[in-house]
């Protein structure tokens, strides 16, 4: 039964990666694979739903309540039918039609692959969106789609239009897609389910279902481009033309609606949100439908009319009952074959005359007389003509219309007319009337027109055969209405309603198409109008006012760097003395005791003050160093006494290191420019002591306060105290952080190596080039390679005595790097660069510090594949460890040692960087110290 | 005690204030360590127990310092000495591009680049105006 519903599922989603990597090994793989995928994926699909569907339901993240939820049902088939179908037509197409647009926008061949990854990204996130029952699993895939449109409006990315179309369809359908979100989870803080079938039966119509229905109504319908958010889909035609057609009919646009019928359960039991779908739906009709007897260039007026037809089916699902819902689902499937198989033909006839303006073309049924009998059939589809699949969409609108009231019919039938003439002006604008002064045709690529051709049809024969048609929208239909939706498309001999209507429809049409010059000025009118005030201008002038906006903050910032830090601590000031004085002062102030004890702590602190004070008021550079580096290790010093070794350690080692960087930096940049900055007066003393003398006034106030609070009774340092035998150590403070705070730990040395990265790319040339330097041998005098001779081997050792020894006594995986490092910098001094290579190169110091954070994360990971929670170390608290002589094998050691190895390759590797630099630099300059560039 | 703590911790966060407010790069640098200083002194000494160091066999009775606020310390003095690395790597690349170490220069010659940019020209002239070429060469 799983099998049913993972392989489809499965198949599509892999197609994405399938062809890219075909496509890297060679360009032409791409295009076959992918089509060969997306069949593949389309038969999955039916043969799912043929042996009768299922359901894959697995907890995801069972605190949350998400579900990895998907069913194969009657929606699901449809629209996955369609995701994977339509885009094997639509595939088969491009296979010819990418190369030529390739080439007219002279690009390289190799830009190929990108178009079919992210078309089939598109794919596999459609099939998924219509497969997922969960609202969460649903947002994932409804964001795929948006990314994957994303990068396929702006396809060609050079012109600066394709940009902004595109970055005009992520801002519409992403901000409105928060909107589902935030429903989803007012759904989930309500009845704590994210489950749609499960949410179906909890919800009572009320201000809830009205407020969270709308949210995710208007998700919906901004991805259907249902008016007021239209304007993105005829910006989105920046998008390559097979893009275009699998946008409109199967992916993105049919997404939304997809949507309203997957959550159509919750939705139609409130009447409310039922009649706000019919308002959006008719405006939709209305805008789309006018706008597309404005609009010459052939994607617009398509772009124009999908706007008004996803209107229908909005509107459908408005109407409700059995004729809405079913009809709703049929009239997709109609819609998504004649409207691929519209676009397709348009961008043929572009290729073939290099024209895309109705009042540039005519005439071409003569030299394409198969891509004018196979649009024909599709356009007759679109208008609903007798015969064809779209005479029963077109039937059960009427129908949901006509038990709605007779305004509702007259609508529909006004509707339908308008539909009947845009559309009649597409096709007899193109290939009826004289060719005379029109764009001259050449040959098509024979793979241009026969989609087109199976398209149109499959159109034609689902108007005979309606059975698989009427069967998979009654499906589809049942999923939504929960209940059946018997639709009965078949022709019958008698006078019903709907026939009449059709028929006024016809004439009505036709009325409209020989009226024209009586209304296409009020037409025009309303588009100027539109254009003027409508809802893109809004948007434009939103995303300008926020650009402004962005660009003033932009200016305040570069403008006054210390007027941004002055924004910053001064509302901390205010917050910090609110709450200083809303404390009350009695008994919250302790001056605490002296004891005989703490005298040499207390000793240490006041060294570390008077040399934090020396370094404020220290000029030279290098006397700033030695003030600096004496307040650290003093520090150090001040940690022992509160008992803490391992801190002290790691402290002193890190000012060694500190110190070292703080020199390479002075040895990098000049001294007559070191020089001058010192030499320069301090600006406004005054005002810079009074400001630093209030931050530490406010400081010591927090403080005090802060440290007179009397400690709580009972504290999770005792219960880690207590707890650390059990987990086979004996060191406290490296149990935390290996053991029981490790993702702390973890998250510390993830910003470690994005140091390494940042420093390695701030200086020279990144950690790409590993030249390594070529200046004199070694710089040390004898004396100090005699000792570094003596030292560095020593160093090693206690380096590796550390790591192992870590769990039971002081130090741990970072001491033990550090000192590791500062080994191999005194080999490098004791031996020079000629004898043995000197330090690991840039790029191998990277690789070594990736390597051990690869082993801290893998450390970390590994207990999934156990089923345990990340981070959980072996053996077991309580269990025997294996001991290796006096060494106890535990997996914590192994996440330690993973941290030493990332802290050898970050010292290592930073030290190196800058002395690289270092030697970059001495190489340009001349004998005497000379800079010559 | 916690008065004079208390007193040590502020003397070292003016001092880095101090440091942070001026307009050579490096010094400001230097105030940015000794503000992590002073945070990670007071995170050692808002420990809950002070005494012995805690580690295995624990003495009998005595009291043991709190490792919770040890292990944090650890964690911080390795973020904030990686932060110190990539400052300084900073100070030098604006060095490089400015020439100076000079916030104020560096500020001016920001500002003369954004307006360039907004009156349209290009960024490459900005380059070749305020970049290597122009350094002063050394006597």
């Amino acid at each position: 039964m799983t099998l049913t519903v993972l392989l489809p599922l499965a198949l599509a989603l892999l197609a994405a990666p399938a062809a890219l990597l075909a496509g890297t090994l060679r360009t032409a793989y791409a295009a076959p694979v992918g089509t060969v995928f997306a069949a593949l994926a389309a038969l999955a699909t039916l043969w799912g739903y043929l042996s009768g569907g299922g359901i894959v339901d697995i907890a995801w993240t069972p605190t949350w309540g998400l579900r990895f939820a998907v069913e194969l049902d009657g929606l699901a088939t449809l629209y996955a039918l369609l995701a994977t179908g339509i885009g094997f037509a639509v595939l088969v197409y491009s296979s010819r039609y990418v190369p030529l647009h390739l080439d007219h926008e002279a690009r390289p061949a190799s830009d190929a692959v990108r178009f079919y990854f992210f078309v089939l990204l598109f794919m596999g996130s459609m099939v998924g969106l219509a497969m997922a029952q969960d609202l969460i699993l649903l947002f994932v895939f409804w964001d795929l789609t948006a990314i994957a449109s994303y990068y396929l409006i702006g396809y060609d990315g050079h012109k600066e239009g394709s940009r902004a179309s595109a970055l005009m369809a992520l801002l519409i359908t992403g901000i409105t897609a928060v909107l589902l979100l935030i429903g989803a989870l007012f759904l989930y803080a309500a009845h704590g389910t994210f489950s749609i079938p499960e949410l179906a039966g909890l919800v009572e119509p009320g201000p809830l279902l009205t407020g969270c229905g709308l949210l995710i109504a208007v998700a919906g319908l901004a991805k259907s481009a249902q008016a007021p958010f239209h304007f993105w889909l005829p910006r989105a035609m920046a998008a390559p033309t097979p893009v275009s057609a699998y946008l409109h009919s199967a992916a993105m646009v049919a997404a939304g609606v997809l949507l309203i019928g997957r959550v159509y359960p919750l939705l139609q039991q409130s009447e409310v949100l039922l009649d706000i779908l019919l308002v959006f739906g008719v405006a939709s009709m209305a805008v789309g439908g006018v706008l597309a007897l404005t609009r010459n260039v052939l994607k617009q007026l398509l772009a124009y009319s999908t706007i008004a037809q996803y209107g229908f089916v909005v509107a459908m699902y408005g109407l409700g009952g059995p004729y809405g819902a079913g009809g709703a689902a049929f009239y997709v499937i109609t819609h998504a074959l004649a409207k691929s198989a519209l676009f397709l033909t348009a961008g043929a006839v572009t290729e073939a005359t290099g024209e895309d303006r109705l009042s540039k073309l005519g005439g071409l049924r003569k030299p394409l007389p198969l891509l004018a009998v196979a649009s024909g059939a599709a356009a007759a589809t679109l208008t609903s003509l007798p015969l064809t699949l779209g005479f029963f969409a077109d039937e059960f609108f009427f129908a949901a219309a006509l038990e709605r009231g007779p305004l509702f019919a007259a609508f529909a039938v006004a509707f339908a007319a308008t539909t009947l003439a845009y559309t009649w002006r597409f096709w007899s604008g193109v290939f009826l009337g004289g060719a005379d002064g029109k764009a001259e045709a050449h040959s098509v690529p024979a793979l241009l027109v026969a989609p087109v051709a199976a398209l149109g049809g499959i159109a034609l024969l689902g108007g005979i055969f309606t059975g698989p048609f009427e069967s998979l929208a009654e499906a589809a239909g049942e999923v939504s209405f929960q209940a059946p939706t018997p639709l009965g498309a078949s022709y019958r001999l008698e006078v019903l309603p709907e026939y009449l209507m059709a028929l006024g429809a016809y004439a009505l049409g036709v009325g409209l198409i020989l009226s024209r010059p009586v209304w296409s000025w009020a037409a025009l009118g309303f588009s100027r109008l539109g254009a003027l005030a409508g809802p893109e201008r809004l948007y434009v002038l939103t995303v300008h006012g926020l650009n402004v906006l962005s660009g003033s903050l932009h200016q305040l910032e570069i403008r006054n760097l210390r007027g941004r830090v002055t924004s910053v601590l001064l509302p901390t000031a205010v917050i910090v003395g609110a709450a200083v004085l809303a404390t009350p002062a009695t008994g919250a102030y302790q001056v605490g005791e002296l004891r005989a004890e703490e005298v040499p702590l207390m000793m240490v602190l006041v060294g570390v003050a008077a040399a934090s004070l020396a370094t404020a008021f220290t000029r030279r550079h290098v006397t700033l160093a030695l003030v600096f580096s004496s307040a650290g290790f003093a520090l150090a010093v001040a940690y022992a006494f509160y008992g803490a070794p391992d801190v002290t350690l790691v402290a002193v080692l890190v000012e060694v290191v500190l110190a070292l960087l703080y020199f390479a930096t002075m040895k990098l940049i000049p001294y007559r420019t070191l020089r001058r900055q010192a030499a320069q007066p301090l600006l406004r003393p005054n005002r810079k002591i009074f400001v630093s003398a209030v931050a530490g006034i406010f400081a010591f106030v927090v403080v005090w306060g802060a440290l007179s609070q009397p400690p709580a009774g009972q504290t999770v340092a005792e219960e880690y105290v207590r707890l650390t035998p059990e987990v086979h150590a004996e060191d406290v403070v490296t149990a935390i952080l290996a053991d029981f705070r490790g993702l702390d730990t973890l998250g510390e040395i993830t910003v470690v190596a994005v140091v390494l990265l940042g420093v390695s790319t701030l200086l020279g040339r990144g950690i790409t080039a590993a030249k390594a330097p070529s200046s004199a041998d070694s710089v040390a005098g004898v004396a100090t390679r005699a000792v570094a001779r003596l030292l560095y081997l020593p160093t090693l050792i206690v380096a590796v005595a550390i790591l192992v020894k870590g769990y039971t006594q002081t130090g741990d995986g970072f001491s033990a790097g550090v000192v590791a490092a500062l080994g191999l910098m005194l080999r490098r001094l004791a031996l020079g660069r000629g004898k043995t290579g000197g330090l690991p190169s840039a790029r191998g110091a990277a690789t070594i510090a990736f390597a051990g954070l690869l082993l801290a994360l893998s450390v970390a990971a590994a207990p999934l594949f156990l089923g345990d929670a990340v981070l959980t170390h072996y053996p077991s608290p309580g269990s025997e460890p294996i001991y290796l002589g006096t060494l106890e094998l535990i997996t914590a050691v192994l996440f330690d040692v993973g941290i030493f190895f990332l802290v050898l390759g970050f010292s290592i590797g930073v030290v190196s960087v800058f002395a690289h630099t270092i030697a970059d630099e001495e190489e340009y300059a001349g004998p005497q110290g000379y800079r010559k560039r | 005690m916690i008065l004079l703590i208390s007193l040590t911790i502020a003397i070292i966060f003016g001092a880095g204030a101090f440091l942070i407010l001026q307009r050579n790069l490096i010094r400001i640098v230097i105030g940015v360590i000794l503000i992590s200083n002073a945070a990670n002194l007071y995170i050692i000494a808002a420990g809950l127990s002070r005494g012995e160091p805690p580690i295995y066999p624990l003495p009998e009775g005595a009291q043991v310092s709190d490792p919770l606020v040890q292990a944090m310390v650890l964690t911080a003095i390795v973020i904030s000495s990686s932060i110190a690395a990539i400052l300084l790597a900073l100070v030098y690349r604006l060095y490089v591009s400015h020439d100076t170490l000079d916030l104020e220069e560096i500020s001016r010659a920001e500002r003369r680049a954004a307006e360039r940019l907004d009156s349209g020209e290009s960024l490459d002239d900005r380059e070749s105006s305020e970049g290597r070429p122009e350094r002063e060469e050394r006597p």
